[in-house]
């Protein structure tokens, strides 16, 4: 193989480029000792033969240039040695080039982690065949323009009927009592409330997507309700699972059995954006038994539909043209039921990357709020490189002689470009690589930062391709701003003055700082603002946490039920309830026990009761007031902590049949009954001719959520007078409350072994999730306080140590007419601190109308909060100082004869 | 010193004719540079009498090619020298080369004929 050989010897060349080199020479001074031996025969004398030689030969450097050339090593050898001198210069500044590296690694890396969550949003698309052809389905009344989900009976004419879509499927989300049966008989099922979703039989079909075990359900495989099918979700797959071979198994579903009958794709997570992570897919063939009394929802038509739709466009068809075929066909709909479909159009969406509602949340809203989080970002990396350029161009003046000299000596500006592109690059390379470490964290920071439910939501902000794709091209975005600018500023330069201030004729121009001094004052007023920001976050978040809540929650269990999905009627949930309670508060370690729903901080559900109150101020149209209301048992005050101001807890004797009465909260009381006492005061359920309900106590306000509109006022009824199918069991104890969890567990399961007992925690932790919105303003809010402020100090530092190289001669003069080294860092610091005190000023003024905004989400903090105000303006003195004194200690340390010579 | 170009950079035609002379010059036997060198003035009867040095890129050019190839060995006065010799690859691209050549001097035979 011939071109093998020619490869071997590049190779060689490649490899080892000294012996190409001696080579080389061998062979010419062989030739050139050849041809004088050749003329020295023919009668020239020896001396002339060798001259000779020579000249026959030509320029032995151009050929050996030639050669070099010619080897296409050049660029390998040169860059070489560019990267060791860029090695060397980072061995001689190590402060300087981790002050690059943890810069710019935190700058890229804040772009992939940002893009990572909108492409998790937005970008990527579903894991479905050919998804750019999914669209979603709409009902859109003509009237409101408002979009709604399509109607169970609409969605079937639409499939079966219209021949508009290439399969056209219909989904919603669900939350299923699931039990698994543990491999061997003895160890106990394992049963858990999970959130799944209900879909049509032809689901999986409509998207096209391969499973990763078994097979994906039909409209073929069984009659509708006969069909107990269930699709595992990857995640739940490996996680509950362990990702054996489950095909076939049987699970319990709401009491049911249903046969496993595939595992989705990895990622695949349904069609609802914004939605949580189903972790199971059913057949609406067996909503009967997923979704106890859900038979109204599928006889819906119009915009009164239950479940989201979307539908593959048929080959050839635009979009335009099936949304034009579906509102033709909207119109046949409402021609033939004129009572339901008055007025209702439809609307096509495009469902690459899954869809919402669009009157829920506008895409163009979507859109702009995801650019701009790149966008701010991205100037974020901006200023960054901007700052780190300028101390580039500062350390390019530094070697301002020697790159005059090397251009006097003629080396090409091209090659002074590569070589000072080369240095940066051993610079930007560390930085890159943390940027890569922090990307691939994103995982993890999306789990941190999303609040702990009994379903998972997130972006899924995983980097895949996009994210590489994205921070590599920020990274050479970077690399080019961070390394070419002040490089080909550099070569630019005229060889002449550097070259006379080398040998020392030319007095250097004091130049204003200029545009960098304003980079910088901003750069320190955002770094405020964001600090102020910050520490309000983590000062309300630490003040909500040790906040009077209005209930104890040290030392209690819960955990909840949901009766309504395994079918329990009201009397059999009353005995379960009943039953349970009795059980457990017989529990050795157990203090007291009550149920209730919704407790304190219970992000899925909440629940109001409609009281008439004679004289009250209220609803015009139904003459009520709605008022959140917790429905307890017996003993539930002391349960649960909360203060009794007046009047008595619930007792057994509040039964069905037995006068209607209810608890109050202090707010609730003074605002229906001011100036009066509230106890044995009357109201009304539902309106003027409701139930009567007598107050028989009142307790102190509870906090029942941590954000948004507070309303202290609560309602407490008993749940034997208004019963609810799922509850919350609220166990304190004089244990470490986690260590009783299995003894409830068996108490439970001893009751009905098929019922699953969810959302077990301590109440201490549930108060915590309910805290998870401030805690990540905290947690986020500090990192970007963090990060502009290291902007901030690196930008600092550029313009103080650029300002001392230009003032060389001047403080040299200072220092030779008598100033002290003390006056020459006054000198120098005066400077800075001026422009830390105009960033201070400006960040402070605009902290305060900032403050003001953000007034409605801190909890326990004033807006003008004396210790977050003092605090700042002392951490950024410091930062100032710092960034100052680095680059002032060259200037003191100045010896006056090598400035002045210098110069 | 002979004068030359900082870079010398001869068009591709000459540069190919160059390439086809080493190549005519190493079908009989492997020979080295300076060898070459001679014999190409000797067929040539000192009509082509090129810079010597710029044997040495085309050399280096047409190994990388893996037309010839190149060892140490001894000459007949037993010295060292780089001995260079046709590879397959390199003895077939003779006859293309030779072939492109021959049409390039019909076409411009015909031309200055015409």
């Amino acid at each position: 193989m011939s071109w093998m050989k020619g490869l071997t010897a590049r190779a060689r060349a490649l490899l080892a480029p000294r012996a190409s080199e001696s080579r080389m020479d061998e062979e010419f001074r062989f030739h050139v000792e050849m041809e004088t031996t050749r003329l020295i025969a023919t009668g020239v004398p020896e001396f002339e033969a060798r001259r000779r030689a020579m000249v026959l030969f030509g320029g032995m450097d151009v050929h050996r240039e030639a050669m070099r050339d010619g080897r296409g090593t050049r660029w390998l050898t040169d860059l070489g040695a560019d990267l060791r001198q860029g090695w060397r210069a980072m061995r001689r500044n190590p402060g300087f080039a981790i002050a690059v590296a943890i810069t710019l690694g935190v700058g890229i890396g804040v772009n992939g982690i940002v893009f990572g969550f909108v492409n998790g949003f937005l970008l990527r698309p579903v894991p479905a065949r050919d998804p750019q052809r999914l669209v979603a389905l709409f009902s859109r009344d003509m009237q409101s323009g408002r979009t709604d989900d399509l109607g169970y009976q609409d969605y079937l004419d639409f499939r079966d009927q219209s021949g508009i879509f290439d399969g056209i499927a219909q989904s919603n989300g669900v939350p299923v009592n699931l039990v698994i049966n543990a491999p061997s008989s003895t160890a106990p099922a394992v049963a858990d409330m999970v959130w799944g979703e209900l879909v049509t039989e032809n689901y999986f079909s409509v998207l096209g997507t391969q499973p990763t075990l078994g097979r994906f359900f039909t409209a073929s495989d069984a009659p509708r309700g006969a069909n107990p099918y269930v699709v595992l979700s990857y995640d739940s797959w490996r996680r509950r699972f362990q990702g054996a071979n489950v095909i076939g198994q049987i699970v319990r579903i709401n009491g049911s059995p249903f046969t496993i009958v595939a595992v989705a794709a990895p990622g695949f997570k349904g069609m609802r954006q914004f939605a949580f992570w189903p972790e199971l897919w059913v057949p609406v063939g067996m909503h009967g038994v997923v979704l106890p009394g859900s038979d109204k929802m599928l006889q819906t038509r119009a915009g009164s539909g239950w479940m989201s739709t979307f539908g593959r466009l048929r080959a050839g068809w635009s979009i335009e043209r099936t949304a034009s075929a579906a509102s033709l066909f909207a119109k046949q709909l409402e021609a033939a039921y004129p009572d339901t479909n008055r007025q209702a159009s439809t609307m096509v969406t495009p469902a690459a990357t899954g869809f919402v509602n669009p009157s829920f949340i506008k895409p163009a809203t979507l859109r702009l709020s995801s650019f701009l989080g790149i966008f701010a970002s991205l100037m974020t990396l901006l200023i960054i490189c901007a700052n780190l350029a300028n101390l580039q161009v500062a350390r390019a003046s530094a070697r301002a002689g020697e790159i005059g000299i090397r251009l006097a000596l003629g080396c090409s500006r091209g090659r002074l470009t590569r070589q000072m592109v080369a240095e940066s690059l051993v610079f930007i390379l560390p930085g890159a690589l943390l940027a890569f470490g922090l990307v691939s964290l994103s995982p993890v920071i999306e789990s941190q930062l999303m609040p702990r439910m009994q379903f998972q939501v997130g972006p899924d902000a995983r980097p895949d391709v996009r994210v590489i794709a994205f921070t590599a091209a920020v990274s050479v975005l970077a690399a080019v701003l961070f390394g070419l600018v002040p490089a080909l500023r550099a070569a630019r330069r005229n060889i002449a003055p550097t070259l006379v201030r080398v040998i020392g004729a030319r007095r250097p121009t004091l130049r204003t700082p200029g545009m960098r001094a304003v980079l910088v004052v901003s750069q320190l007023a955002a770094s405020v603002v964001l600090l102020v920001g910050g520490m309000l976050f983590a000062r309300s978040f630490a003040n909500a946490r040790e906040s009077d809540v209005g209930f104890d929650r040290s030392n209690r269990l819960i955990a909840s039920v949901n009766l309504d999905l395994q079918s329990y009627d009201d009397n059999r949930g009353l005995n379960f309830y009943e039953t349970v309670l009795a059980r457990v508060r017989g529990l050795p370690s157990v203090v007291s026990a009550t149920w209730a729903t919704p407790v304190p901080f219970d992000t899925t559900y909440q629940d109001s009761i409609a009281l008439w109150v004679e004289g009250a101020r209220t609803n015009s149209k139904t003459e009520t007031i709605a008022i959140p209301v917790t429905t307890v048992t017996d003993a539930f005050v002391g349960a649960m902590g909360l203060r009794l101001e007046a009047g008595r807890d619930f007792g057994v004797t509040d039964s069905a049949g037995r006068p209607g009465v209810m608890i109050v909260s202090r707010s609730l009381a003074t605002r229906l009954w001011p100036d009066q006492d509230a106890i044995d005061q009357h109201a009304r359920v539902g309106g003027a001719s409701g139930p009567e309900v007598r107050v028989i106590g009142v307790v102190g306000d509870a906090t029942f959520a941590a954000l948004g509109p507070t309303t202290e006022s609560h309602v407490y009824v008993p749940m034997r007078q208004r019963y609810s199918g799922r509850q919350t069991l609220v166990v304190q104890t004089r244990d470490t409350p986690m260590s009783l969890l299995p003894q409830v567990r068996t108490t439970v399961a001893a009751v009905d072994p098929a019922l699953p007992l969810y959302g077990a925690m301590t109440l201490e932790q549930s108060v915590e999730n309910g805290l998870n919105p401030s805690m990540v303003a905290a947690v986020v809010a500090g990192l970007f306080a963090g990060l502009a402020l290291l902007i901030a100090a690196v930008g600092l530092y550029a313009v103080v140590a650029n300002s001392v190289t230009e003032r060389t001669r001047e403080i040299g003069v200072r220092l030779a007419l008598g100033s002290t080294p003390r006056g020459v860092l006054r000198l120098v610091l005066a400077g800075s601190l001026r422009l830390g005190a105009w960033g201070l000023a400006i960040g402070l003024l605009a902290s305060v109308a900032v403050a003001r905004v953000l007034g409605g989400l801190l909890y326990g903090v004033s807006t003008t909060d004396p210790l977050t105000f003092a605090v700042v303006p002392i951490a950024l003195a410091l930062v100032v100082l710092i960034a100052t004194y680095l680059p002032a200690r060259r200037a003191v340390g100045l010896n006056p004869t090598t400035a002045l010579r210098n110069e | 010193m002979a004068r030359s170009r900082p870079h010398p950079q001869e068009p591709d035609a000459l540069r190919g004719s160059v390439d086809l002379l080493v190549l005519k010059a190493l079908v009989l036997q492997p020979m080295h540079g300076w060898g070459i060198g001679l014999r190409i003035q000797q067929i040539s009867r000192g009509a082509l009498d090129v810079n010597q040095g710029s044997l040495y890129p085309a050399l280096q050019r047409l190994e990388y090619r893996g037309w010839i190839e190149s060892e140490w060995r001894a000459t007949e006065n037993n010295r060292r020298a780089r001995y260079y010799s046709l590879t397959r690859q390199g003895r077939k691209a003779l006859g293309d080369e030779v072939e492109r050549w021959k049409r390039f001097v019909e076409a411009i035979e015909a031309v200055l004929d015409s």
